[in-house]
Order: structure tokens, then C-alpha cells, then sequence
């Protein structure tokens, strides 16, 4: 029983060392940059001068076009697997995907009815 | 392929009839939609229809879900709930939501077929599954009035501990399957009669937590009042009864499957929520103003009455929770209804109810009845299911807390009684306006008292259908041992 849970203590310790050695030796060694300009200190933004903050409110339409992403997106990701299977799997699959797509599509059309894709 | 969709067919109607309401919404022109609340409202009664008419009984979807006769027992309570809580929303949603009539047939139907598959969920993934389109579309719903700051506010605490009660419950089920290696019920039940575990009593302990913010028993009971008070009536009929019917579905599906496996170890917890959700209930709705959240106190004190059931782990006390549910239900969603007669969108305060039996008499009479039956007065069904409860109880070695719960039922009289002195002996504010509901709520109203006043006079046959489900209940029941008897 204890055998079994060896590989897990090792484990843990190892989880825990890494990260606080790496602290500590840090720490130790002062490493740390010579250069303190201002553009140090600023947001990353893929070399774009950052502009404003970022805690502001939002529109929820962006939400709306993440979630509609995250449809197609995951549509996409049942797709390529179903297609790679699909000489193996036969009709059944097809008939499967066709009522997968289609739940999609009745999704894809209420959110154009509704007018979730128009930006204004 | 031996999908077998046979014993689905109530749900297929559902389905069909969901997509049929969302597609419609998409095609009608902005401005007429009342099309839709009567497609959804004939889905449901096709369904209802469909539960009565055709065999639904046998395995389906690999052995994941079976229809025994206490799924379809649930099943019919769940539509039923479905029914009333349409017909008592057509004509508010026409007027006030005008705009966002289809998202709500749909969402109503999709939480009803939720409720429907969960009933005979013999499998934890479609247990855990069904539980979440049961839950998802109720928090969009109750925030249905989006203007009012009371219902952002009771939508969100649903939402909040809606979330945390499905992590519970996860954690709970993960721990079982994770043990048991296995997700069908009834291998969980035959591994933990062999075997003792403290992760597995971990496990049903957080389970029956999760359900237990569902049921809105104390004391996870906070966002009840809540919730029902911001949210719009209609639904709250529907709130206050279908998804705590599933809750306690899904309760009896894991719990007293393999005679009672894993009941065995959760009674103690059993026994004390029920006895805290009793006390607790009955002393909040003590002093309570608003007419919403008093029913809201009142509804967490009957939960307590159906965990005692539950806990006697026996089939009389199976049986007695299945005609309890069906009282429950025809009483409470009447109660809320009266209550959307009455105040429309003015609020719940206790002072509306003044004087009704002069602004209406019918529906001070029906709200008279359905108060006398939630208090459990004799010849209305109130009575007949708390007694039927409390005998399964006695008989299950649970005297103690059948004496408190009699002894709280004379404490429920007094709030429930001041709705009644409000409503009947009470001046009615001058000048006298008359108050005409809706036909759809008033069908409602009519339809639920005609069940509470008839299951009242003649309980006899209702009786001997729960029996007979609960004697078909797929997971046989055998006696429980009852040592840990307090």
C-alpha cells in the first residue's frame, strides 16, 4: 500500500523544489536587470505602445462573437476526427454528424436572425 | 444499433417540439409571437399525453436510462408542472415580454426535458448531464424581468450556488465513479454493499449536498426567498416545484437503488436535514410580509417532509414521496398562481391580499384551499400526503421527528392563517377594484384546484398508482438495516 505512494512522495517533492529553488537561487544569485528604463515597466503588447487601461467596460458584443467562435470552433474540432474515421465508421457517422451540424445550424441561424453578428 | 429510443418518446416530443419553437421564433414576423407559447404549451400536453397513452417502460440509450414507473411517475409531474406554469405565463409573456417570447418557450421546454431524462438516469454521466439542462436554462429564466433589480439579484444567488451545488455534486460523483469504477448506479450500489469506504460516504455526502442547493433545504436554502421573490410568478410555480421533484428523482435513482447502498450511510445526514430544514423553514416563514417569500419559507419546511420520507429508505416511504410530490405540486404552483393573479407586477406584499374576497371571490376561495391543503387540513390533498408521510415515517423508525413535524404543521397554521385574515377579514383598499385574471392563469388555477379538492375527497386511487410505481421501482429495494437509527 505505502509502495504504491512512493512515486507520488517523489513527485510532490520534486513539484515543490523546482519552483522554490529556482526562487531562492534567484534570490541568492540577485539576478536581475541593469537596464530600468520606463518601457520596462509597460504592458507587452506585441511592440504596440499600449493606450489607456485595460479596466474598462466592455460591450457584450464581443462576448457574443467569442462565444459564436467558440461554436464553429469546437465544430471544427469534432469534424476533422469524424473525417479521418469517417471510411471506417460508415453510414451511422454521417447520418451522426449530419444531426450534430444541423443542431449547429439552427444555432448559427438564431444568432444571425437576432442580429448577433451585426456590428454597430 | 440498439439505441433504444421506445420508452423516450415523451422526451422526443420535447425535443421536437423545442426545436420547433426556436425555428418558428426565427420565421414569424417581430410583433405576433403568441404563436409560440401555444406550440410549446401543446408540446407539453403531447408529452403529458404521450406518458399515458404509449408503453414507455424498459431500458433505452445502452441501459443509461430506464423507464420504470417511477421515472414516468416524476415524468408526468414534471410535464404537469410544465403545463401549469405555461398556461399561467401565455398572457403576461404577450404583454410583458414581448420581445422574448421564443427564448423562453424553448428555454422552459429544454429544462423540462432535462427534468424528464433525469427521472429514469440510471448512469451518473446522464444523471450529471441532465441535472445541468435542468439547471443552465432556470437561471436565465429567473432573470426573466431583467429591469427589476430584485430579480438580477435572485437570479444571480441561483446562478452562484447553482454553480457551486453542481461542483459539489461533481466532486461527489467523481469520487463515487472513481471508487466504484464504474458510472451505472447499480454497480456504485453493489460495490459499496461489499465494500466500506469513508471516500464512498464522502461521496453520496457531497452528492446529496449538491442536491441539496437544488431542493433548498437548509441549509442551503438562501437563495430561495430570493429568487422567488424576483422572479415572475408563473415561473416561480414552476421553480418551486419541478426542479426539486428532479433533485429528489435523482436522490431516489442513486440512493435507494441496490437496497439503499449508499442510503445506509448518508441517514444520519438525512435525518438531521430534515429535521433543520423543518425547524428552520417553519420559523422563517413566521414573519414574513411578502406573500412570495412566505411560500418560498413554506416550501423549504415541505422539503423537510420529503427527506424524512426518503430516509425511511423503505417502499412505503417511496411511495408515499411520489403522492406526496403530486399533492405538493398541484398545491404550490396554485398557491403561486393566485399569487400572479392577485399582484401582477406590483410586487408580493402581504398588504395586496387585503380584502380579496371582495375584489374576487373565486380567488380567495381557491387561494383558501390551497393554503388549507399546504397547512395539511383534512379533504384537501395537503392533509391525506402529509399523514401518508408521516405514517411511512412511523413505520420507518423515525417516531421523533414525525412528532416534530407535527408539531411545526400546528406552527404552519399561524402564517399560513394570517394569508387567510388578510384575504377574508380585512377591509379591501377603496375604492373596490374587481381583479379578472387571464383565462390561462385561471385554467391554471382551476386545473390545480380541481386535483387538490379531488385527490382530497378521493385519494384512494393516487394512492394505489404511487404504490404501484414504487413497487416497480427498477433498483429493488430490500429492507435497510437500520442501525444507525438515532
Amino acid at each position: 500500500m505505502a509502495d504504491e505512494w512512493i512515486p507520488a512522495a517523489i513527485y510532490l517533492v520534486l513539484c515543490l523544489a523546482a519552483p522554490l529553488g529556482l526562487l531562492f537561487g534567484a534570490f541568492a544569485v540577485r539576478v536581475r536587470a541593469r537596464d530600468q528604463s520606463p518601457a520596462k515597466f509597460d504592458t507587452y503588447e506585441c511592440g504596440e505602445e499600449p493606450d489607456g487601461v485595460a479596466w474598462v467596460r466592455f460591450h457584450p458584443r464581443y462576448y457574443i462573437v467569442a462565444l459564436l467562435f467558440v461554436l464553429f470552433d469546437v465544430e471544427a474540432a469534432f469534424l476533422f476526427p469524424w473525417a479521418v474515421s469517417l471510411r471506417d465508421a460508415g453510414l451511422i457517422a454521417i447520418v451522426d454528424m449530419a444531426i450534430f451540424l444541423g443542431i449547429l445550424l439552427v444555432g448559427w441561424a438564431y444568432a444571425v436572425r437576432k442580429g448577433a453578428i451585426e456590428w454597430q | 444499433m440498439n439505441i433504444l429510443l421506445g420508452p423516450l418518446a415523451a422526451d422526443l416530443v420535447l425535443v421536437i417540439g423545442m426545436g420547433s419553437v426556436l425555428v418558428t421564433d426565427l420565421i414569424l414576423p417581430p410583433g405576433d409571437k403568441r404563436l409560440l407559447g401555444w406550440g410549446a404549451l401543446y408540446t407539453l400536453l403531447a408529452a403529458l399525453l404521450a406518458t399515458f397513452a404509449m408503453e414507455l417502460t424498459g431500458p433505452a440509450i445502452f441501459g443509461a436510462y430506464v423507464g420504470d414507473p417511477v421515472a414516468l411517475m416524476f415524468k408526468r409531474v414534471f410535464l404537469a408542472a410544465g403545463v401549469l406554469a405555461a398556461l399561467g405565463s401565455l398572457t403576461q409573456l404577450a404583454e410583458r415580454f414581448e420581445r422574448r417570447q421564443g427564448e423562453y418557450w424553448v428555454l422552459l421546454l429544454s429544462s423540462v426535458l432535462g427534468m424528464s431524462l433525469l427521472a429514469g438516469a440510471r448512469d451518473l454521466v446522464l444523471l450529471v448531464v441532465c441535472f445541468e439542462l435542468m439547471g443552465v436554462p432556470l437561471y436565465v429564466l429567473a432573470a426573466w424581468a431583467r429591469d427589476d433589480r430584485l430579480a438580477i439579484e435572485g437570479a444571480l444567488k441561483l446562478f452562484l450556488l447553482g454553480a457551486v451545488s453542481s461542483v459539489t455534486l461533481l466532486f461527489g460523483i467523481s469520487l463515487l465513479t472513481g471508487i466504484c469504477g464504474s458510472t451505472m448506479i447499480s454497480e456504485v450500489a453493489l460495490y459499496s454493499r461489499e465494500h466500506t469506504n469513508p471516500a464512498l460516504l464522502l461521496g453520496a455526502a457531497l452528492t446529496l449536498g449538491g442536491m441539496g442547493f437544488k431542493l433548498g433545504v437548509f441549509p442551503f436554502h438562501m437563495w430561495v426567498p430570493d429568487t422567488y421573490q424576483g422572479s415572475t410568478t408563473p415561473f416561480v410555480a414552476f421553480l418551486s416545484v419541478a426542479p426539486k421533484a428532479a433533485a429528489i428523482a435523482a436522490l431516489v435513482r442513486l440512493l435507494i437503488a441496490g437496497g439503499n447502498a449508499l442510503l445506509v450511510g448518508v441517514v444520519p445526514m438525512l435525518i438531521t436535514l430534515a429535521a433543520a430544514t423543518l425547524v428552520m423553514g417553519n420559523l422563517l416563514a413566521l414573519h414574513q410580509t411578502q406573500v412570495k417569500r412566505l411560500l418560498a419559507y413554506s416550501g423549504v419546511g415541505h422539503m423537510g417532509l420529503l427527506l424524512m420520507a426518503l430516509a425511511t429508505g423503505t417502499e412505503l416511504g417511496l411511495s408515499m414521496l411520489l403522492f406526496y410530490l403530486v399533492a405538493y405540486l398541484f398545491t404550490n404552483a396554485g398557491a403561486f398562481l393566485v399569487v400572479h393573479a392577485v399582484t401582477g407586477d406590483e410586487g408580493d406584499d402581504l398588504a395586496l391580499f387585503e380584502g380579496l374576497y371582495a375584489r374576487s371571490g373565486w380567488l380567495a376561495m381557491a387561494m383558501l384551499l390551497f393554503l388549507l391543503s399546504l397547512a395539511g387540513i383534512p379533504f384537501v390533498v395537503g392533509f391525506w400526503a402529509k399523514l401518508y408521510i408521516f405514517l411511512a415515517a412511523w413505520a420507518g423508525g423515525l417516531q421523533w421527528l414525525v412528532l416534530l413535524g407535527a408539531l411545526l404543521s400546528v406552527l404552519a397554521l399561524y402564517y399560513y392563517l394570517r394569508v387567510v385574515i388578510s384575504m377574508f377579514m380585512r377591509p379591501p383598499p377603496t375604492p373596490i377594484e374587481p381583479i379578472v385574471p387571464d383565462w390561462g392563469t385561471n385554467t391554471a388555477i382551476a386545473l390545480c384546484l380541481l386535483f387538490v379538492v379531488g385527490m382530497g375527497l378521493v385519494p384512494g386511487p393516487f394512492v394505489e398508482a404511487a404504490s404501484n410505481a414504487a413497487q416497480g421501482f427498477d433498483g429493488a429495494i430490500v429492507a435497510m438495516p437500520r442501525s444507525t437509527a438515532p
